[in-house]
């Protein structure tokens, strides 16, 4: 499998490390809400189809990215950067754009 | 009459005489020959004896699908076994031998199972494994005792234990078009895309590019095919954006285009060159792939049609016009098609007599008619043969009438004398990679065949794949499917001239004789077509239950051969189509990979490693060295004489007498940097760090969001916005990403920067009564006195001329520092501080010692912090602050995690003064025949030499409230029960006096 | 001060090694720059910090992710969003770029001893590369100046084009050896120099 990663071009799966679901909410840190802090932690939506991840590039920038995965057939249709201000074209990859 | 070389013909070097052994007979052969044509040159019929029955089994196919020649290729100790003869290329000094067979392959004991066939059917070994039920033998050992004569009567090659030398590597390659076969549609389809300016790669698994191109005796653009392949392939090989892979077998087609590769760099060599791989497994990432990959004929299922000398029509076309070798020189063709007739002919012309050819259909064309006259064969059209004679090699065979619609058969048998009998059933193109790919394969009528499925993946077939079995649509297929591939829109090159040869691609749909005797269907695991039936009987009616009950097409061919006939049979036997008795999805992978190419650099002393910067100085001064993850550092500085025991006791005591001196540049280190870096690490940490002076160091924990404890270590504050973060060796990486995910996800709006520093310094701890004089003896620029370096304080100075960062801190609980100083100075820094503490009786110590001196001061590490374990279990509540929210607080105080009959950390000391063991069970009552009752294990142990005890670090139940009691280890494992006192962990100083001075 | 140790040094053995009789297609060497500096900008102040690095260095960086260039003494090139790493032969980079990047900009970071940077030239660069890292090195896809960031297993590495067939790698001190050992074991099927 490929991740194209927004800085780092098309990469393997090994340069990669799932941070986890990308739907999670964090309460704020000082909330009391046990139920909030309940799902952020262990409820988990694990859908047949495209699901909502975090990857981190470890392997390359480090840069965390939001990927849109089908769990069913492995096929990404979407991949950014979970920092919105990292997706400035100046710094948007020049060449071999897939 | 045997099989022969012909006197002229063929592709092989003739003038090159090469000298091989097999089964320890010296043969010779010629350059360009496999194993399999060399030995069937020299008259070999018999190749190795057959899984289960022990029946003779000789070549019936010249090809990566064969499953009956399967030899051991020994080289030096090693031996590679169940290899087919027929990949195997000859090189001067090659040794093979036959498997499978006691004492020789002549004369193998075990041939007498073939007596037993009834015995050894299908779902013997489930039937007879089971052990009787009852009787005198139930519940016994004998079954067992007889399952291991079995097994080891029944089996393919031994493998060998012997370690491999050999040298494996893997390659990544990048590529805009991958082509997967050789043969004219895949040259066709390289050259187009290579023309297209496209960067190809082009693999085949044979060592000669040009697959059947090679032996079909077809004449290309005015030449000889394979003088063409020749042209075309020199032509590939002068171009910058191709390379050709031969020798390399595509056998997984995995997500994103992304295949794996085998390729054979040095097998058929006697030597490989120096640093050269024996394999290269490559990882080819590919725009897109032309899948050109052939097809596989498939053999007849009738009585006998295992004997040496049955073997696929093409095949032996093949030998002839490929090796120069005659299979035989009487022959026959059995067929159902219309392929296997220039087969024949090809025989004729290489010098074989063609007695007869078999047809099961009643009518051949008129085309076919004319062949089998210019063969010189009688026709028998409508006849099917019903069995062969013969004992290690064909003698003859039967032929009756046979009504292909009704599949009856009539009239007399006629016996024929033979000595080669060529089998056609049709053929099956190679579609594992496109179903690897991920699609499901769909059954076309006319062919008899699968045919690949549309596309999941960016590929495009071409050829026999396709189902197109003419050259001619090969070249036209290959040459658009290469010009697709590429992305061109051009019109490519004009087509090769070729003149089409008449012949229906649809073969007629019959797959078996059924007549008297064993008639095989998967000739490598010795299933026969009453194996199938019988399963069927039995109630095995789903095609995955099949295949695993009669272990069907399971064998290391995979069932190339017999998948198709298997299904037919079945569908027979359910009455059922055959495309609604489906397939299987193949998997990879294509061919047997060999598990070397897969560990490729990991192996051996190639593995990566991380070294501290004063590695090599460990090593001259007598250190051995312990592996702790990736790193290696130093257990002990042994005396000569000395156990580690004794090196690491007189280590610590010296320590706690004088001082020692310790590696710890292994910590992980974290530069965590930034306006908002004291807010971030107050919400990293349960204890606050905003509050840290400049120029001071703080003890922190940190715990993961579910309020379990993460990790802990000492956090430097170097400047106002700048913090060095230390962490355990084994955590530093998880803590980066930690850390990381939460400036990147959570907090973006934090402005810090957390960056890896742990091999930017090196550390050495120096710990002991005389630890300040050793510094102050050998530290410029800075005091070291109370004053100036209070505990957790920081100062900067030079040793050596070297700049240093020193900071006042202890994990041996004596007055303690740690030096850090750039990684490229760190040996000499150490040398000086080593040179400094002489007169002070300074020590080297090792992970032994301190892990001794940590467990006599109750401190936890990984052991303790092990994922199950709260703050509050470990006895650092005292750090979770209430002032602010931080990781894991608002989750730490959930009901289990705060109830009374958690794991605590205790001390243990042992009262019968013997050893005690890691991960031994604490027990209130000790009951060694039937150990129960845990209260909780040992997480670390060793001897004090403060308590002069044995001692440990352990969780258990209540903690604190059984301090002064009694327990008992039982460690049943190692035999190890005994009294022991649970006491504080906190085994030493308590107090902390030492380390405050 | 005392002379930096190289980490490679029991396993660096200047000459011809592997299968050389037919010639080296390989060099290996260390170009110990005395400076590698990490240098990261708060997001929007990137181009303020491009401008303090050609200030300092007199680089000036492309835009677009993993730009780079190189004069022969120093070098620059982006790894990740908004950070660059700098080399000099000289030691006291770091120190000169904490005068121009105002904390307002971002962080520089020392990492002179913690990164070692080992340079492999020659016609099978590329072919040796290969073996270890799962990216593209053809020139198309990975111009001259360009950096990238992937990783060898466990090893982390960060290489910058610096010629037609010439790679800077820069990898973790603590595995420079154990990487030095396996690319000079990868080499010798092309024979390789060291120098």
């Amino acid at each position: 499998m490929l991740i194209t990663c927004p800085y780092c071009g098309p990469r393997d799966v090994i340069e990669f490390t799932y941070q986890g679901d990308g739907n999670r909410e964090r309460p704020e840190p000082a909330s009391q809400n046990f139920e909030a802090w309940n799902a952020y932690v262990y409820d988990r939506l694990n859908p047949a189809g495209d699901h909502n991840e975090i990857w981190q590039h470890s392997g390359g920038c480090r840069a965390h990215l939001r990927v849109m995965r089908n769990t069913l057939t492995h096929e990404i249709s979407s991949v950014a950067f979970v920092r919105g201000d990292h997706a400035s074209p100046a710094r948007g990859r020049a060449e071999d754009k897939p | 009459m045997s099989p022969r070389r012909t006197d002229t013909g063929g592709r092989i070097d003739r003038l090159k005489t090469i000298r091989f052994t097999f089964d320890g007979v010296a043969y010779t052969g010629h350059g360009g020959d496999t194993l399999a044509s060399a030995l069937l040159a020299n008259g070999v019929t018999l190749f190795g004896r057959s899984f289960k029955y022990h029946r003779p089994r000789g070549l019936l196919s010249a090809g990566v699908e064969e499953p009956n020649a399967l030899v051991t290729v020994l080289k030096g100790e090693v031996r590679e076994p169940n290899i087919p003869a027929t990949m195997i290329e000859i090189h001067d000094g090659l040794v093979a031998v036959s498997q499978n067979r006691f004492p020789s392959l002549a004369w193998d004991v075990n041939a007498v199972n073939q007596l037993g066939g009834k015995i050894l059917s299908a779902g013997f070994y489930y039937k007879t494994f089971m052990g009787p039920v009852i009787g005198p033998l139930k519940g016994t050992r004998f079954w067992m005792f007889c399952e291991h004569f079995i097994r080891r009567a029944a089996g393919l090659g031994s493998a060998g234990s012997a370690k491999d030398p050999a040298r494996y590597e893997r390659m990544n390659a990048f590529c805009d078009v991958l082509v997967v076969g050789s043969g004219p549609a895949g040259l066709m389809a390289a050259k187009t895309a290579a023309d297209q300016g496209a960067r190809v790669v082009l693999a085949d698994l044979e060592p000669r590019l040009g697959g059947s191109a090679n032996w079909s005796g077809e004449t290309i653009d005015g030449a000889p095919a394979a003088d063409w392949v020749r042209r075309t392939v020199a032509q590939l090989e002068a171009r910058d954006n191709v390379r050709l892979l031969p020798r390399t077998t595509v056998w997984g087609y995995y997500d994103s285009n992304t295949l794996a590769a085998l390729e054979r760099v040095s097998d058929h060599k006697a030597q490989p060159a120096k640093g050269e791989p024996r394999h290269r497994y490559w990882a080819i990432r590919a725009g897109s792939v032309v899948l050109a990959t052939g097809a596989f004929e498939r053999p007849l299922v009738f009585p006998g049609n295992d004997r040496p000398g049955v073997m696929l029509a093409h095949a032996a076309q093949r030998y002839a016009n490929e090796f120069g070798v005659l299979p035989g020189q009487r022959v026959v063709l059995f067929t159902n098609n219309d392929s296997a007739y220039r087969s024949a002919l090809a025989l004729k012309q290489a010098g074989a007599a063609i007695v007869a050819i078999v047809d099961v259909r009643p009518q051949p064309s008129a085309e076919m008619s004319a062949l089998a006259g210019e063969a010189g064969a009688e026709l028998l059209s409508g006849h099917a043969v019903v069995a062969t004679e013969g004992g290690k090699a064909l003698s003859g065979l039967k032929v009756q009438r046979f009504d292909m619609v009704a599949g009856g058969l009539s009239g007399d048998a006629r016996s024929i004398h033979t000595d080669c009998l060529l089998i056609s059933g049709g053929w099956s193109p190679t579609i594992h990679l496109a179903s690897q790919a991920g699609a499901k394969a769909e059954w076309n009528a006319g062919r008899q065949a699968f045919l690949p499925p549309k596309p999941t993946q960016k590929w495009i077939g071409a050829g026999a794949f396709t189902g197109s079995f003419s050259t001619l649509e090969a070249i036209a297929e290959g040459s658009a499917s290469g010009l697709a591939a590429a992305g061109g829109t051009g019109t490519p090159a004009a087509l090769p001239a070729f003149e089409a040869v008449p012949g229906d691609p649809d073969p007629a749909p019959v797959f078996e004789i059924r007549a008297k005797g064993k008639s095989f269907v998967d000739f490598q695991h010795d299933v026969t077509a009453e194996d199938v039936r019988l399963a069927h009987r039995e109630g095995f009616v789903s095609v995955e239950h099949l295949k695993r009950y009669t272990t069907l097409g399971m064998a290391t061919d995979q069932g190339k051969s017999s998948n198709i006939p298997g299904l037919a049979i079945m569908a027979e036997a359910l009455g059922k189509p055959i495309p609604d008795v489906g397939t299987t999805r193949f998997r990879p992978p294509f061919a047997p990979v060999s598990i070397g190419s897969l560990a490729a650099e990991r192996f051996g002393d190639l593995k990566p490693e991380r070294l501290t910067p004063m590695h090599d100085w460990h090593l001259a001064n007598g250190a051995t060295m312990y592996s702790a993850g990736l790193w290696y550092r130093p257990m002990i500085y042994g005396l000569s004489g000395e156990t580690v025991e004794q090196a690491y006791v007189r280590e610590a005591k010296a320590t706690r007498e004088s001082a020692g001196i310790v590696d710890v540049s292994t910590l992980g280190k974290i530069a965590v940097q930034g306006p908002d870096a004291a807010a971030f690490l107050d919400r990293v940490y349960t204890n606050m760090f905003s509050t840290l002076a400049v120029g001071k160091a703080r003890y922190g924990l940190m715990l993961r969001e579910d309020g379990f404890a993460f990790d802990d270590g000492t956090t430097w504050r170097l400047g106002e916005q700048d913090f060095l973060m230390t962490t355990t060796t084994a955590n530093a990486g998880k803590v980066m990403q930690h850390l990381e995910y939460f400036l990147d996800v959570i907090w973006p709006d934090l402005k810090v920067h957390v960056t890896s520093v742990t091999d930017e310094w090196a550390g050495a701890a120096i710990g002991g009564p005389k630890a300040r004089q050793i510094l102050a003896a050998c530290v410029t620029g800075t005091h070291v006195d109370n004053a100036t370096l209070p505990f957790m304080g920081i100062v900067h100075g030079e040793i050596s001329g070297v700049p240093v960062m020193i900071c006042r801190l202890s994990f041996s609980g004596e007055m303690a520092f740690e030096v850090y100083c750039g990684a490229g100075h760190g040996t000499h820094v150490w040398e000086a501080l080593v040179e400094a503490g002489k007169p002070f009786g300074l020590v080297t110590y090792g992970l032994e010692a301190l892990g001794t001196m940590r467990i006599e001061k109750g401190h936890v590490t990984g052991a303790e912090i092990d994922g199950r374990t709260t703050a509050r279990d470990l006895h650092l509540d005292w750090m979770l602050s209430k002032k602010k929210p931080f990781i894991g607080s608002a989750m730490m105080d959930r009901e289990g995690l705060v109830a009374a009959e958690r794991l605590e950390l205790v001390g243990l000391i042992a009262l019968d003064n013997r050893p005690l063991n890691g991960g031994a069970h604490i027990v209130e009552e000790v009951d060694e025949a039937n150990p129960h009752g845990s209260i909780g294990h040992i997480t670390a142990c060793c001897y004090s030499p403060a308590l002069g005890r044995h001692i440990a670090l352990a969780l258990v139940k209540g903690g604190k409230a059984r301090h002064g009691t009694r327990a008992h280890v039982s460690d049943p494992l190692r035999n190890r029960f005994g009294p022991v006192e649970i006491v504080s962990n906190h085994f030493y100083d308590p107090e902390g006096t030492r380390m405050h001075g | 001060m005392a002379e930096r140790q190289s980490p490679l040094e029991p396993e660096f053995h200047v000459g011809s090694h592997g299968n050389f009789e037919h010639g080296v297609e390989i060099l290996l060497t260390e170009t110990r720059p005395g400076s590698i500096v990490q240098l990261a900008a708060w997001p929007g102040e990137e181009k303020k910090l491009m401008e303090a690095i050609r200030g300092v260095t007199g680089l000036a960086l492309p835009d677009g992710a993993g730009g780079g260039l190189s004069d022969g003494v120093k070098s620059v090139f982006g790894f990740a969003p908004g950070k660059f790493t700098v080399t000099d032969e000289a030691e006291g980079l770091a120190a000169a770029l904490a005068k121009a990047v105002t904390p307002a900009i971002g962080t520089v970071t020392d990492l002179s001893h913690g990164r070692t940077a080992i340079r492999i030239a020659g016609p099978k660069a590329e072919w040796v590369l290969s073996k270890f890292f799962a990216i593209d090195f053809a020139l198309p896809a990975f111009p001259v100046g360009a950096g990238r960031s992937t990783a060898h297993h466990d090893v982390f590495a960060q290489i910058q084009r610096t010629g037609a067939d010439q790679f800077d790698i820069h990898v973790f001190r603590s595995f420079a050896r154990s990487f030095w050992k396996a690319l000079c074991h990868a080499s010798e099927e092309v024979g390789y120099e060291v120098q």
